[in-house]
């Protein structure tokens, strides 16, 4: 079966509003909004849309991160599609109920606009923030360009709402870098979005309706009884939902190339893997300067190459383990840091990834775009030259700071 | 069968002025004077006290049983005790059968005569100016709400003594189950409200949220039912901690948004279900296992926050508070927030007096409620944006503030000076009301 591709209006835009257009054509029922930096203007377009008209649905200006999910949530459990945005700061506060969604099983999509975590004080891009909740049970999914925004956060429903994931989706895109930079995006029609996502069913599992009336998470667990085992039920069942996840969210972007003609790697993008000896692991929108760094290094003849992480949980284990088994070292370029091991967090799961497998290679950890630093092409160079020492065996004892010396 | 209303008189206060008996003689006979008519005897007891001589209109009625012409009989839909002269052979076996004085031979008239409440309306309550006699009516929130369904489950674990759960019967009883109910960590879900693995605690959709946002989610649900065009009412039962302390954010937000929700915080000043610690709800003085009485500490040091206030300041649509020993009171302010927060925020502030926690016994809770509202340790009001504030219980004859304090075991360890504290603050909470009377 061959799709159509419908190709779309091509307006410019940022990453803010690519959002935000990406949000109105996925319908939500229900949009609850509180500004912070550098997420503000995002909350500001759908806000606009919400006000004229363009986009039907129910805008909420909440006092604040933890009662715009709070709302949310009420309104999921009532059967309404729901959006928010935050960062940093805000992700913080909105913790609570944050950790709570993927339990309660109630999908939807929250775009993280990246942000370097307090203190020291700062209101610019880094993953640190995202970092932070990598382990809630949310899937997170990073951006590398406007137009994988406004497509991501359409397919995060599809990925959301699918009945064997039912859990909410963080579409990540970088504070500053993406937020506000302005570049050519292709808006899809609305019927085709329409077609893409079906009919929604957002409470067919637990509900707060009088027409169906039941408790909603009554309490559970603790030892004897019925609790044990039924707490571990549900745990069971969202952690299998997590992984079942990768092969839901690969049907998605295929589904979604077939109908719009982009093809964005639904886990990971190997990039010039053919022949090459090292490789850098990227996420977000360093990925755009690590491959310009790395055609360059390839014209020179060195044989380089870059790995995308775009699903980044749940962790794409095979995917990854495919694009390493390809190269004799990596370096892994973090945004964020994993204090406990004194070195990125990417870098952790990629060396889980080569411990699961059974691969063995030379490891870098590199720290760098930290509270809105740029990495560049230089940074990305010298990081490839690291990786080449490590391959002859110079091995760095800890992380390099990419943007130390700058 | 149902309850019914009655008459009721407290030898404690009567005056002896006989106004009463005046007031019936006149209903019964058209002549003030005719005292001989009065079915109403008020007598010296000696000490100057008195007594009274009426018709308890008994349920099972000795003059009743007595009566061989069937001249007497409990009528089942009033309870009075019913005297059909046509029938009255005059034998006064009646009179014989009641303790109460209640049933009279009356010479002038030539037959007995006996109280029949003035069909509903007694004459002698209206004039009585102690306040001795007074007629009970809330049988009709029996016999109405009674035959409603008890949506929460039989069996819940609530501590003895514990209003809580009678009031969150009669709640329900009265919204029904077009509700969706959330029931913040606390004593209302720690009774089994929302239920135990899996196993669910009340017949209607009911939930935990967070401590936190207990107003934010039912705002999101609302919303969303007011989009799909249902009219569900959005319910919260909670408590005072997470109304006054960590859920203070997402309650003010809403009413501030003006959120169609009715909200009920049951004050029972702290977190009592996990261990009477206190909270900013927590009254001066008090006893609590976060602020315990020796040496350095006695008590909480700081006054309570008064929540009510606070939202009244909201301006939200409606605000009240209520006491489970006022439930007429209670019930009217019920139906007004219920009907308020179909257009607005609706705040009802239910005091909770906690046998447990505040250390008094459980046999005495509604005592302690009925104590609370006489000192004036709490005001009973209501507030509407277009009426102001208005008070519902007579604030101007307080009984002594010690006879509260001295029933409840957590000020026990109070010195004067902690007491007169109290009793400024309260003094001076009643002035700032008032000036929000229009």
């Amino acid at each position: 079966m061959t799709a159509m591709t419908k190709p779309g209006k091509v307006v410019v835009l940022d990453g803010n509003e690519a959002a935000a257009k990406g949000v109105a054509l996925a319908r939500p029922d229900v949009v609850a909004v509180y500004p912070i930096t550098p997420q503000s203007s995002l909350v500001e377009h759908l806000s606009s849309l919400i006000a004229s008209g363009e986009l039907d649905a129910e805008l909420m200006n909440v006092e604040g991160e933890h009662s715009v999910l709070s709302a949310l949530q009420g309104a999921a459990l009532a059967g309404a599609r729901t959006y928010t945005a935050t960062s940093g700061p805000g992700l913080a506060f909105m913790f609570e109920p944050y950790i709570r969604q993927p339990g309660l099983r109630l999908p939807m999509v929250a775009s993280l606009v990246t942000r370097d975590t307090l203190t020291p004080q700062c209101v610019w891009g880094g993953h640190q923030d995202a970092m932070l909740v990598r382990e809630c049970g949310w899937i997170h999914m990073y951006c590398e360009t406007v137009q994988e925004i406004l497509d991501s956060v359409i397919m995060g429903y599809k990925v959301a709402e699918h009945p064997e994931i039912m859990l909410p989706v963080n579409v990540n895109h970088d504070g500053n870098y993406l937020s506000f930079g302005v570049t050519r995006c292709e808006i899809p029609e609305q019927g085709l979005v329409d077609d893409f996502l079906g009919p929604k069913n957002i409470n067919w599992h637990a509900a707060l309706d009088p027409e169906r009336p039941m408790s909603v998470d009554p309490l559970t667990g603790n030892a004897g009884g019925a609790g044990p085992s039924m707490f571990v039920r549900y745990r069971k069942g969202q952690t299998e939902a997590m992984a079942h996840a990768l092969d839901i969210i690969a049907e998605v972007h295929a589904d979604w190339a077939k109908r719009t003609g982009r093809h964005h790697a639904p886990l990971v993008e190997e990039y010039r893997l053919e022949g090459a000896e090292v490789a850098l692991i990227t996420l977000g929108s360093m990925t755009g300067a690590a491959k310009d760094c790395c055609d360059a290094l390839r014209a020179g003849g060195r044989k380089v190459g870059v790995i995308k992480v775009k699903t980044y949980r749940p962790f794409p284990v095979a995917a990854m383990a495919r694009a390493l088994s390809q190269v004799k070292a990596v370096g892994v370029m973090d945004r964020s840091v994993s204090y406990g091991w004194n070195s990125g967090p990417m870098h952790q799961d990629t060396l889980t990834v080569l411990g699961k497998t059974g691969l063995r290679m030379p490891c870098l950890s590199f720290i760098g775009g930290l509270a809105g630093a740029d990495i560049t092409e230089a940074h990305f160079e010298r990081a490839y030259d690291a990786v080449f020492k490590a391959v002859s065996g110079d091995m760095p004892p800890g992380p390099l700071w990419v943007n130390e010396k700058d | 069968m149902g309850a019914f209303n009655s008459l009721t008189y407290n030898s404690n206060i009567c005056i002896g002025c006989g106004e009463c008996m005046m007031a019936c003689a006149k209903a019964k006979s058209g002549d003030a004077d005719r005292f001989d008519q009065s079915r109403i005897k008020i007598v010296p007891a000696g000490d100057n006290k008195f007594e009274a001589a009426l018709c308890r209109q008994c349920g099972d009625a000795n003059c009743v049983v007595n009566c061989p012409a069937g001249a007497l009989t409990k009528n089942a839909a009033s309870g009075v005790v019913d005297w059909n002269a046509d029938l009255c052979v005059t034998c006064l076996l009646c009179t014989v059968g009641c303790a109460y004085g209640g049933i009279t031979f009356e010479s002038s008239v030539g037959h007995v005569a006996k109280c029949d409440t003035c069909g509903g309306d007694p004459a002698c309550v209206k004039v009585c100016k102690s306040g001795a006699l007074g007629y009970v009516t809330t049988a009709s929130i029996y016999n109405d709400y009674g035959k409603q369904e008890d949506l929460f489950a039989p069996g819940l674990a609530a501590c003895q003594g514990c209003n809580s759960e009678l009031m969150i019967r009669h709640v329900l009883r009265r919204v029904g189950r077009n509700v969706v109910v959330a029931a913040p960590p606390g004593c209302i879900p720690g009774m089994g409200t929302v239920g135990y693995n899996g196993k669910a605690g009340a017949k209607v959709p009911i939930f935990h949220p967070l401590l936190t946002n207990t107003a934010s989610m039912l705002a999101g649900l609302k919303r969303t039912y007011e989009r799909q065009g249902r009219d569900v009412t959005a319910l919260a039962l909670a408590g005072d901690g997470g109304a006054s302390d960590v859920g203070f954010q997402s309650l003010s937000g809403a009413a501030e948004r003006g959120e169609h929700i009715l909200f009920l915080c049951f004050d029972n000043e702290g977190y009592m279900n996990t261990g009477m610690q206190a909270s900013s709800a927590t009254s001066f003085g008090s006893w609590t296992s976060t602020t315990p009485v020796g040496d350095k500490l006695q008590g909480k040091r700081t006054d309570a926050k008064n929540l009510p206030m606070v939202m009244m300041m909201h301006n939200a649509a409606y605000v009240a508070t209520a006491s489970s020993v006022f439930m007429e009171d209670f019930y009217r302010k019920l139906d007004k927030a219920l009907a308020a927060s179909k257009q607005g925020f609706a705040y009802l502030h239910l005091y909770a007096p906690c046998p447990s926690g505040w250390r008094f016994p459980a046999s005495l809770t509604i005592d302690v409620c009925r104590l609370m509202v006489e000192s004036n340790f709490v005001t009973l009001w209501e507030y509407t944006p277009e009426t102001g504030l208005v008070f519902t219980r007579p604030t101007d004859k307080p009984k002594p503030l010690e006879s509260y304090l001295k029933a409840i075991g957590k000020y026990r360890h109070l010195a004067q000076e902690q007491v007169d504290r109290i009793k400024k603050l309260l003094e001076d909470r009643l002035v700032l009301l008032k000036r929000f009377v229009r």
